[in-house]
């Protein structure tokens, strides 16, 4: 008769106590993650927005609250859209150049049964190569005088002025990074095609599609997760790059690989402004979601199997 | 007729695998290309390195200039790749601890902050490191840690993708291994690392190789924390070394590089398919 008078909730009760009850350990377990992120994650975030608004030249103590500011002068400095100019000059060329050369990369190695573990290896070794260590490589080889321009010399009497001629720099340093990424794109690709059934080739070419046509109208739009994973990662990429153009170029010639981050960088631990440089991290940040979400609307599209 | 046709095709499909083969043979060997000749130049004598890809003689001089000569002109090389290791290493132990017990709570535990977490981690992946770059400077500069291994370190102790990897692996193992052992009286770090731990070798060896390959290959964070030459770490001393007065020792930047590249290099040839497995992973994640 007691217990009646729970009755309302009584199934529950139970299960729902249990899960009332404070689980400790739970807690316990995720407490280094969470403090750790709330004062190296969250707090930074916050300042970060805070000094946007702020005129600061880090040394000193004087801060001054300039309102919008920061974002003021971050529109009217040519700099920052000579920043957006190269960032989109170098996505031209490195998005299709890559998704090309890896969608190749995969459909070639989808199609051996052997070595296919040393090919593989090949092609992401250049992934795993540091940053500093490969721009330091490309300085060398591609400089006026290098191996490669030795060898074009000899072969068609002309040297190609890779890093320093402000029109080709920064497709130069597109080409290093495409080198870099072909593999890991590549496997991305092959994951994908090996996704797609077979039947669906073998139906097509019965029905009479050659293979321009299989691959117009069945590789290419089943391929479309891959495609997208592919265009976002290139997408993001093109704005953080940053050590290719401080080793290589230092950002020249004539700010023709003056990346936004090596334009934050400057602004920020060369001329200390730290709350010019934390408006431009925070418009390039947008930049960046914005066009994120472009590529995305562009090229996403159901696929079902 | 019919015969004549069969064979015609299956002679298109050998040449069509053979022109793969070749392809791929090439494009390997284009591939490595810089590799080798990285490893080439920091064994050949400088005159030789813009003009010839096979050296005439093999020389160690450059090896020697950065590893003995280099305490000598400030630019200590060998203490730079210990420190490399050393920061790259605290560094990724913290993420992969502290990303399996996090894992462990949010795929296998109950508790009323779990989906907020959870979906917090899943925020913080999408985040722009830009945005911390400069107000984590800040911080650590408040801190008093500039010129320090700890400020260099105290930037990656945790990782939000690895913590959702793990995550996402724990969920799929089966609870009646969990309950066995706490029947046999086991707690929870017992059960993370003698159960979830050897059942996740995958996705433990992903998460440990990726992040210990970007922390070794960390620049712009270790640049702009480190000014003191005993305390910079390999990238950041071949970067300074070589757009400062060395500018001219291609030989010795060469041989740098090399020392910087041999181990991921190596890492990546004994543990290839986790790295395979892990790309394959982060482009479904994607």
């Amino acid at each position: 008769m007691t217990t009646s008078v729970s009755a309302p909730g009584q199934p529950s009760t139970a299960p729902a106590k249990r899960r009332r009850r404070i689980n400790w350990i739970a807690y316990i377990l995720v407490s280094p993650y969470v403090i750790y992120n709330l004062v190296f994650w969250v707090y930074p975030f916050i300042w970060g927005l805070i000094i946007a608004f702020q005129k600061w030249n880090i040394v000193s103590p004087k801060k001054e609250w300039v309102g919008l500011g920061n974002f003021i002068l971050v529109v009217s400095d040519p700099q920052f859209w000579n920043a957006l100019w190269v960032t989109f000059k170098f996505w031209i060329f490195f998005l299709p150049a890559v998704a090309a050369a890896s969608l190749l990369l995969a459909m070639m190695l989808q199609r051996v049964s052997h070595f296919r573990g040393f090919y593989i290896a090949a092609f992401l070794a250049s992934y795993t190569m540091a940053g500093v260590a490969y721009s330091v490589v490309f300085l060398l080889l591609l400089s006026g005088n290098g191996l490669i321009n030795t060898w074009i010399w000899k072969l068609f009497h002309v040297r190609i002025p890779w890093f320093t001629d402000p029109r080709l720099a920064m497709v130069s340093i597109a080409l290093v990074v495409v080198w870099k990424f072909v593999g890991y794109y590549g496997l991305i690709f092959l994951a994908g095609l090996n996704a797609i059934p077979r039947e669906l080739y073998d139906a097509a070419a019965v029905d009479g599609a050659n293979a321009w046509q299989r691959f117009r109208y069945i590789t290419i739009p089943l391929l479309n997760p891959s495609f997208t994973v592919v265009f976002v990662f290139a997408t993001i990429l093109s704005y953080g790059i940053f050590t290719e153009p401080y080793l290589i170029t230092g950002g020249g010639p004539l700010g023709s690989t003056q990346t936004f981050m090596l334009l934050i960088y400057q602004k920020t631990f060369e001329n200390l402004e730290a709350g010019l440089g934390s408006a431009m991290a925070i418009s390039m940040a947008a930049l960046s979601f914005a066009s994120t979400a472009v590529v995305r609307r562009l090229i996403e599209r159901e696929v079902a199997l | 007729m019919m015969g004549t046709w069969l064979r015609r095709r299956r002679n298109q499909r050998h040449l069509l695998e053979i022109t793969i083969y070749v392809l791929l043979t090439v494009g390997a060997l284009f591939w490595l290309f810089p590799f080798i000749w990285m490893f080439l130049a920091s064994i050949k004598p400088t005159e030789e390195i813009y003009t010839r890809f096979w050296p005439t003689r093999l020389t160690f001089e450059h090896y020697q200039l950065i590893l003995r000569g280099g305490v000598a002109l400030q630019r200590p090389f060998l203490r730079a790749f210990f420190n490399t290791l050393f920061v790259a290493s605290v560094e990724t132990a913290s993420i992969v601890f502290i990303a399996a017990i996090t894992g462990y709570a949010l795929g296998r535990l109950e508790f009323r902050a779990r989906d907020l977490l959870s979906n917090a981690i899943l925020y913080q992946m999408i985040f722009p490191g830009i945005l911390f770059l400069i107000p984590t400077f800040l911080l650590v500069l408040r801190l008093n840690l500039i010129n320090t291994y700890a400020g260099m370190i105290i930037r990656f102790l945790t990782d939000a993708t690895g913590v959702f990897l793990f995550t996402q692996f724990f969920k799929t193992i089966p609870q009646d291994l969990i309950d066995a052992a706490r029947i046999d009286g086991a707690g929870e770090m017992t059960i993370i690392w003698r159960i979830m731990i050897p059942l996740s070798t995958s996705v433990t060896a992903f998460v440990a190789l990726f992040n210990f390959m970007a922390r070794w290959d960390e620049f712009l964070w270790n640049l702009i924390v480190v000014r003191d030459y005993n305390l910079m770490t390999l990238p950041v001393l071949l970067a300074v070394f070589t757009k400062g007065e060395y500018g001219n020792y291609p030989g010795a930047q060469m041989a740098a590089a090399t020392i910087l590249t041999l181990p991921i290099l190596l890492l990546f040839m004994l543990f290839r398919r986790y790295f395979q497995e892990g790309i394959v992973t982060s482009g479904l994640k994607g």
